[in-house]
């Protein structure tokens, strides 16, 4: 009997829904906000000046103008990316000292003095310390810069004057303005960018960001980016360019990653995330002077630290991985080199290799780590002689000159090195960024659906180019 | 009758199961205080200054996806505090506003601080009359009062906490203005030495009233003494799925 | 030859391959309606039957087929067994729907415009999709999940083109309305139907954003084309597209809004007062804009506009609040 009488509450609800028809939410709204004005004209005092006069609107008139409001965007960003890099040379340089030329010898001596098993010495210290402190001498600075920067954008209110003078563009592909930022600081970290992706608040435009974050070419590519653009695409002109044309074909890459931002939004919102619920309303809020020291220490703990946490937990096992296929023998080779000669023909097919393939699938948590990957891989797979610390050590070169010659004596050719670039731009992300897509969206359909779109754009670039490239010379 | 539930009413704090539905732990916890407000009004700001915790606040709209969750004592008093998605309603179905409403409606915590920027009071005001239907025990907190000052605005503070039938504590998060009044606010209505009277929705127009108080009447039947009788109303009126089944399955009971 | 070359072009093969994959598997719907399942057929004739029976005229089998665009010898079996199952009736050569069959053809009809309502108020599919979409979805829903959906919807009594959606008894409101060319000038009115099949003609009408709900006032009628004013707008039609626009007169509770603006054509340094929300403006988006505050008698004016044009940011309730073109078109505000 109680049971009956309580459905009818909800039945009474059904027959009075009827009856009130569709707008009750309206309704209901309507009558809050007469509340809420009668309360607030009873206790608020607002000033008859006009806005346009305040130091806020003056502001705004400025950065978004017509004819202001791009160049002081762009102006903004090169300065903030121009710092991070510059600006990151130095501690990168100090902790790659520290971590990598003083400890890890003195983490090896230490091992040999208590007489540590060869194998359990070449795991943890040749594996997994190399990988961690790779990643953290790396990555750590880069971050520790370009985040605070961001963040203090963020907290004058700066951010979202940009989304408004952006959002024409992306509303074209079907995406948000916001993603102007989210993309933005995927340039940062692809991870941090995901992340970021929570000030979007229309669902279908929050996935599109997620997922197209990839294609922003982030702070762990950057330096391979360089490295390879300098060895083989400098060297194509006279010596007086060489550096010019590397960093504007590196530059290209990372426009290239724009462009490829904006067709995969398009294709998205018009396939499969056409049914998402799609909003836009965007807030300006007030500007607000930034507390310079909290905000620093607030994005260092929240932001960089976590991501380098998430990125040091993925790196140790792929440290262990790494030493392990290049000491793992089967027969007369070691299990990289087994794997190297399987994946080879198809990385020749895209005018890659088995070296870079198999760098990218151990090398996966960080792309910081894919050069010097390759570079053992390489000595490793051809026995060079008087490179690197043994099977299984990442390690970099001093002169690029040295690095060019490894490359070469790996049968690298330009073709190569254009591919490499592309790739680097094009694959799945790192498992850190996966990781994150999949804490942000709880979705095993999108996370896959992140990971594998642009390892296939890849695969059909790299491959087109090679063959088109094959076609013609 | 049912007196399964009564046996923990003399404890500090009466609704661990509901709570611990929604995954809050409450082991050695003397109240639960939720903190919600409109984005943008320095919420996370306010969590920081009453938790000591460092977390990341921006300029922004919507920065706090994730519930956060912090803890402080004040008189000897243990508080957790849990901070709620900023969200401009508690009506609508984005899943930010669900967790929000339900956390105050089942979690019942409390305390619910609610965080308004006093320079957009009239909308913010939209939301603390929503809070003030489900919950009485909150209270407002006045940010950004610095602010406020620069543009001119000024507000009558006691007319404000007159009108809404709760304590209004003006504050200024970022520089720890107003937080100590705010935490003994806190602690004097969730001890019960404050009784607040929230205002309840007073402009609802015709149909629209006769139906809630109808619905309303019925559901007090059922759940006599149910404190919020008006606000199931409104979202059995809404159709909502969640509070709809908590009338089928009588856990509104668990809320009286 | 340049084994590069063989690689593109089988490359290029199998892209085509692919491509003719998906349109064939893309098209397989379309192949299906050839050959549908009987189920199918069956519901696809009763709702037919229910809208020839509704517009006072009368099926064979003939035009039956012309209507469903099959062959006359295709639906012959299914019409008999329905004949059989007492769904229809023939009589001479014309069908009829049987009591049974009537309320089964309602039974549709809430199907396909609950989802309708669903597809417009949950999710971000555009209006021209909503129609394909729900005609796959009216024969799937089961009796329970139709009642589900209708209670998730809050009961609605329309769909989103204005037409009624028969409750679970198969009763529906009674809507009266006129073709807009056919409708008397001057005498203000309102949108409340906007028929959504052929979809050439109603994709046209979308094109012009004129939605269920606008209010209208005719200026100009012959035999050719018809020209209305609609929320500050101009609008000129031909009569075959404007007859497929519903008009009826303005309930006593309210009012034409002769000056009444869409908020896109504010222009800046203009005060402007919010007279309400379109009836397209609908789910999460209308749910925001009344949450901020968007509501009828609220002040409202141009903050800043982007240099690109779109958006724009409004000056409400003392927060500057962007907004693209799409949907300050949906925001009806008086110049003050």
């Amino acid at each position: 009997m109680e049971n009956k009488t309580e459905n009818s509450i909800v039945e009474l609800a059904s027959e009075l829904r009827w009856k009130l028809g569709d707008n009750f939410h309206d309704r209901l709204t309507e009558s809050l906000y007469t509340d809420a004005s009668e309360i607030a004209s009873a206790a608020v005092e607002m000033p008859g000046k006009e806005r346009n006069y305040t130091l806020d609107s003056k502001i705004d008139r400025i950065v978004t103008s017509k004819r202001w409001g791009f160049p002081i965007m762009i102006g903004i960003l090169s300065i903030i990316l121009w710092l991070t890099i510059s600006g990151a040379n130095l501690p990168s340089g100090m902790l790659f000292t520290l971590l990598i030329e003083t400890l890890y010898p003195a983490l090896k001596n230490l091992s040999e003095s208590i007489g540590l098993a060869w194998w359990l010495d070449g795991l943890l210290i040749d594996g997994i310390y190399m990988a961690v402190a790779w990643v953290v001498s790396v990555m750590l600075p880069p971050m520790a810069i370009f985040f605070p920067l961001f963040t203090l954008l963020e907290d004058f209110g700066y951010l979202p004057r940009v989304a408004f003078n952006l959002d024409a563009l992306f509303r074209k592909s079907g995406a948000h303005g916001k993603q102007a930022l989210t993309m933005s600081m995927g340039w940062g970290c692809n991870a941090a960018g995901v992340v970021a992706t929570r000030i979007i608040d229309s669902p279908r435009e929050r996935l599109i960001a997620i997922i197209t974050n990839n294609f922003s070419l982030c702070n762990g590519r950057w330096p391979t980016q360089i490295l390879i653009a300098t060895i083989f695409i400098g060297a194509l002109v006279p010596k007086a360019f060489s550096a010019t044309v590397a960093s504007l074909s590196v530059i290209g890459i990372a426009l290239l990653g724009v462009g490829f931002m904006f067709l995969t939004s398009w294709i998205l919102s018009r396939t499969v995330l056409k049914g998402e619920v799609s909003t836009f309303t965007l807030e300006l809020p007030p500007y607000r002077p930034p507390r310079f020291w909290q905000t620093i220490y607030t994005s260092i703990i929240d932001r960089t630290l976590i991501v380098l946490w998430r990125a040091i937990v993925f790196a140790a096992p792929a440290g262990a991985v790494i030493w392990l296929v290049s000491n793992i023998k089967l027969g007369d080779f070691t299990l990289a080199d087994q794997l190297i000669g399987w994946l080879d023909p198809f990385g020749m097919f895209l005018g890659l290799n088995g070296i870079i393939l198999l760098a990218y699938i151990v090398a996966i948590p960080a792309n910081e780590i894919i050069i010097p990957t390759i570079l053992m891989l390489t000595v490793a797979n051809l026995n060079l002689a008087g490179f690197g610390a043994g099977d299984g050590v990442m390690f970099e070169l001093d002169s690029t000159m040295d690095t060019a010659n490894v490359l070469a004596a790996g049968g690298w050719t330009v073709l190569t090195g254009i591919n490499l670039m592309l790739f680097s731009l094009l694959h799945n992300p790192c498992s850190t960024t996966i990781y994150t897509i999949y804490k942000e969206t709880k979705s095993v359909k999108w996370t896959t659906v992140a990971s594998i779109l642009p390892i296939i754009m890849g695969f059909v670039v790299c491959f087109l180019v090679t063959q088109f490239w094959y076609l013609f010379s | 009758m049912s007196t399964s539930h009564s046996g923990c009413e003399d404890c500090a704090f009466h609704n661990v199961n509901s709570l611990k539905k929604l995954g809050i732990e409450t082991n050695k916890v003397d109240y639960v205080v939720a903190l919600a407000g409109n984005p943008n009004t320095g919420k996370s700001t306010v969590f920081n200054a009453l938790t000591g915790l460092r977390q990341h606040t921006g300029n922004w709209p919507g920065k706090t996806v994730v519930r956060a969750e912090g803890a402080y004592s004040y008189d000897e008093k243990k508080y957790k505090l849990i901070d709620l998605p900023g969200t401009y309603s508690l009506l609508s179905t984005s899943q930010d506003e669900e967790v929000a409403r339900n956390f105050i409606l089942f979690g019942k915590p409390d305390v619910t601080v609610i965080v308004a920027d006093a320079t957009r009071l009239e909308r913010n005001l939209n939301l603390v009359l929503q809070i003030l239907e489900i919950t009485n025990k909150a209270v407002l907190s006045l940010n950004l009062m610095d602010e406020a000052e620069r543009n001119h605005i000024k507000i009558d503070q006691r007319e404000l906490a007159k009108k809404l039938g709760i304590p209004v504590i003006e504050t200024v998060a970022r520089s720890q203005k107003g937080i100590p009044q705010l935490l003994s606010t806190i602690s004097d209505v969730a001890t019960g030495q404050l009784v607040c009277k929230p205002r309840k929705v007073k402009n609802l127009k015709g149909m629209v009233e006769s139906s809630v108080n109808k619905l309303a009447q019925e559901i007090e039947k059922q759940f006599p003494g149910l404190p919020n009788s008006r606000w199931v109303a409104f979202r059995l009126l809404e159709g909502d799925e969640r509070i709809t089944e908590a009338v089928v399955n009588k856990e509104l009971l668990e809320l009286v | 030859m340049n084994p590069a070359l063989i690689n593109l072009l089988v490359f290029g093969a199998l892209v085509a391959l692919a491509w003719l994959g998906y349109r064939i598997f893309g098209a397989k719907d379309l192949l299906q309606s050839k050959i549908k399942q009987e189920k199918t057929l069956t519901e696809d004739i009763l709702k037919q039957l229910f809208h020839v029976e509704e517009s006072k005229s009368k099926a064979t089998l003939d035009n039956l087929a012309g209507a469903l665009q099959l062959k006359r010898k295709s639906i012959f079996s299914v019409v008999e067994n329905m004949t059989q199952s007492g769904l229809v009736s023939l009589d001479n050569n014309s069908i009829q729907l049987t009591e049974e069959g009537r309320l089964y053809a309602l039974r549709i009809i809430r199907v396909h415009r609950l989802w309708e309502k669903y597809l417009a108020e949950r999710t971000g599919h555009q209006a021209s999709d909503w129609h394909m979409l729900a005609e796959k979805m009216e024969h799937k829903l089961s009796e329970e999940q139709t009642l589900k959906l209708e209670s998730t919807l809050g009961n609605p009594m329309f769909d989103p083109h204005g037409d009624p959606i028969p409750n679970e008894m198969g009763e529906m409101s009674n809507v009266e309305w006129t073709p807009l060319p056919s409708y008397s000038l001057d005498l203000p009115g309102k949108i409340i139907h906007i028929e959504d099949e052929p979809e050439v003609i109603y994709k046209q009408i979308l094109d012009k954003r004129l939605f269920v709900g606008s209010h209208i006032k005719l200026i100009e009628q012959n035999s050719n084309e018809v020209k209305f004013l609609c929320e500050g707008v101009e609008h000129r039609f031909s009569s075959i597209v404007a007859a497929n626009i519903h008009v009826a007169e303005l309930n006593a509770n309210e009012i034409f809004e002769e000056n009444a603006l869409r908020l896109s054509a504010l222009t800046e340094g203009e005060q402007a007062e919010v007279i309400g929300l379109s009836k397209e403006c609908r789910g999460a988006n209308r749910r925001r804009l009344l949450d901020l505050g968007i509501l009828p008698g609220t002040a409202i004016e141009i903050d800043l506009k982007s240099p690109l044009k779109d958006p724009v940011a409004y000056r409400v309730r003392n927060t500057s609040i962007a907004l693209r073109k799409s949907l300050s078109d949906l925001i009806l505000i008086n110049r003050s």
